[in-house]
């Protein structure tokens, strides 16, 4: 980017009340001319301030034109937000996040009604996490309530957050595939499809998705009646608005996810480092953060975040971890969230992770492009991706490469256990699986700044420079 | 009471009653229209505790009475 050229954000074309620039490293926010009014009040009556100051919703500060590009000469307003520095999408949180997620919008929704504001959507992507907390960022989405007016977002409400939960908490499925494929969230009438008569039997589910589902379906199949209806409907007590936000928040707040042991869990028991190794590991982590003095890293098969958390309390600023477990990000999560630490753990299988998708295929963004950062540690991930998923060494090494200028990078040999016992049940054919190529091949791309034994297996954490 | 009996018969209706197909509407109304079922919910309920509060002062109030009588 040239000194005065900035990019729009692409994620941000919806929206009719303003519009998202990024501009030498700072969020700009424009106010178009519809959504002045509805600003100036809101700010009037400090709405705004009282959210911020409420960790409701991001900081943001209005900014002077006169150093920004003549484009935005022609907005009233440009808002200059917080910066987040690892945006993420609710495919990628794990239920925990997702519940976290859903209970602020709740908890929002019902503080702004107190100030007779409401929200004019309940998109999933409005929130994010900075230190460990969700925070609301569409600053343009509140607006002035108006007496009698119905819960626009409440379907969408359903489709983002309480669907998916319910996927989770009724089925025990993750949401995560399924919101990945289908990018508004899960609809109310596929969630009705696969509900049995015990989850039925629940008066929630009846009113919220069963009867939900059947009066969408009926206003498909009827939309002159359902125009009819509409027009001599009551208005909506504010009372009643209330007591919608306050139940659902009541029944999210109780929703856990259907366990079944996933292989974390065990593998976290049976763990095959021993004490030893788990230390040397330790010291090689933060002795690196030390020198490396990160803004931004990323800790890819994070599980529940020992070395992100390592990582941080030797001076890296802000973490992104990534792991396939879900359960080990729920626990990774409850860490951030309770220490209020810039970790963020979000769900991934780095054998096929998040795409650039959606309009264009740029309105969410995929792993690389967002979660470039300064250092990558990648510890005990190297064998689940070329043995567990035939991933060539040399490709692996060069996918890696793209996340960060330095790195430490695990290698797991043939003759330690976990990787001998991910060969039991098929064909070695990893005939250049060993160090020695190993070393070779990452030496093609980097330059190898140290190289650490760690266990008697021949473990091996290559600390790297990419070339 | 009329209310009550209006919003489970509705559900009922709606839980035996399934179909679908696709048109182009406004996908949101049946949402809204929902929402006024649930306002109706919240607005019959009021009505019960008022009448339950008053029905249980009035026991109360008769108990009372007799405690009183007793005494």
């Amino acid at each position: 980017m040239k000194k005065n050229e900035f990019e729009y954000e692409s994620s941000s074309f919806r929206d009719n009340f303003g519009n998202v620039f990024i501009f030498k490293n700072k969020i700009l926010r424009s106010v178009k001319s519809v959504a002045i009014e509805n600003y100036q009040l809101l700010k009037k009556k400090d709405v705004f301030k009282k959210s911020i100051s409420s960790n409701f919703l991001i900081s943001f500060k209005e900014v002077p034109k006169d150093n920004l590009p003549n484009f935005f000469d022609k907005f009233h307003y440009v808002l200059d937000s917080e910066v987040i520095p690892f945006i993420s999408y609710p495919y990628e949180w794990s239920f925990s996040q997702l519940k976290a997620a859903a209970l602020h919008h709740l908890n929002f929704q019902i503080y702004l009604l107190n100030l007779d504001v409401v929200l004019r959507d309940s998109s999933a992507y409005n929130i994010q996490f900075l230190n460990g907390r969700p925070v609301f960022i569409d600053i343009l989405s509140l607006k002035k309530y108006e007496e009698g007016e119905y819960w626009n977002g409440y379907k969408q409400f359903c489709e983002n957050f309480l669907n998916p939960l319910l996927l989770g908490s009724l089925k025990g499925i993750r949401h995560n595939e399924w919101f990945k494929g289908s990018l508004e969230g899960i609809s109310t009438l596929e969630l009705n499809k696969i509900l049995n008569l015990k989850d039925k039997l629940s008066l929630k589910v009846l009113i919220h998705i069963v009867a939900q589902a059947n009066l969408l379906n009926k206003n498909i199949n009827n939309p002159k009646d359902a125009e009819k209806k509409l027009k001599k409907i009551r208005k909506f007590s504010k009372s009643s608005y209330l007591f919608l936000l306050k139940q659902l928040k009541k029944w999210i707040n109780n929703l856990k996810f259907k366990k079944s042991k996933t292989l974390w869990e065990n593998y976290k028991n049976e763990h095959t480092y021993n004490d030893q190794e788990l230390h040397k590991k330790k010291i090689i982590v933060a002795n690196f953060i030390e020198k490396q003095k990160p803004d931004k890293i990323i800790d890819l098969g994070c599980n529940t975040g020992i070395f992100s958390e390592i990582a941080i309390e030797r001076g890296a600023k802000n973490v992104v971890g990534l792991d396939f477990d879900e359960n080990a990000i729920d626990e990774a999560f409850s860490k951030s969230f309770n220490k209020k630490i810039s970790f963020l753990p979000l769900v991934s299988d780095l054998s096929n992770p998040s795409p650039n998708q959606g309009w264009m295929q740029n309105e969410r963004k995929g792993l690389i492009e967002r979660f470039r950062s300064n250092v990558l540690i990648a510890l005990a991930v190297e064998h689940h991706l070329v043995i567990g998923k035939n991933i060539p060494i040399i490709q692996f090494i060069k996918w890696i490469k793209n996340f960060a200028n330095y790195g430490l990078l695990e290698f797991v040999p043939k003759n330690d256990e976990t990787v001998s016992r991910m060969l039991i049940s098929r064909k070695d054919i990893f005939e250049n699986y060993n160090e020695i190529y190993f070393e070779k091949r990452l030496s093609e791309h980097t330059k190898i700044l140290n190289k650490y034994k760690i266990s008697d297996s021949g473990r091996v954490i290559f600390e790297y420079e990419v070339l | 009471m009329k209310k009550i009996y209006t919003l489970f018969s509705i559900i009922l209706f709606y839980f035996f009653l399934s179909s679908s197909a696709y048109a182009y509407i406004d996908p949101g109304s049946g949402s809204i229209i929902l929402q006024a079922i649930i306002a109706a919910f919240v607005g019959a309920s009021t009505t019960i505790t008022i009448y339950w509060k008053k029905i249980k002062l009035f026991f109360s109030k008769i108990f009372k009475k007799k405690d009183n009588e007793k005494k």
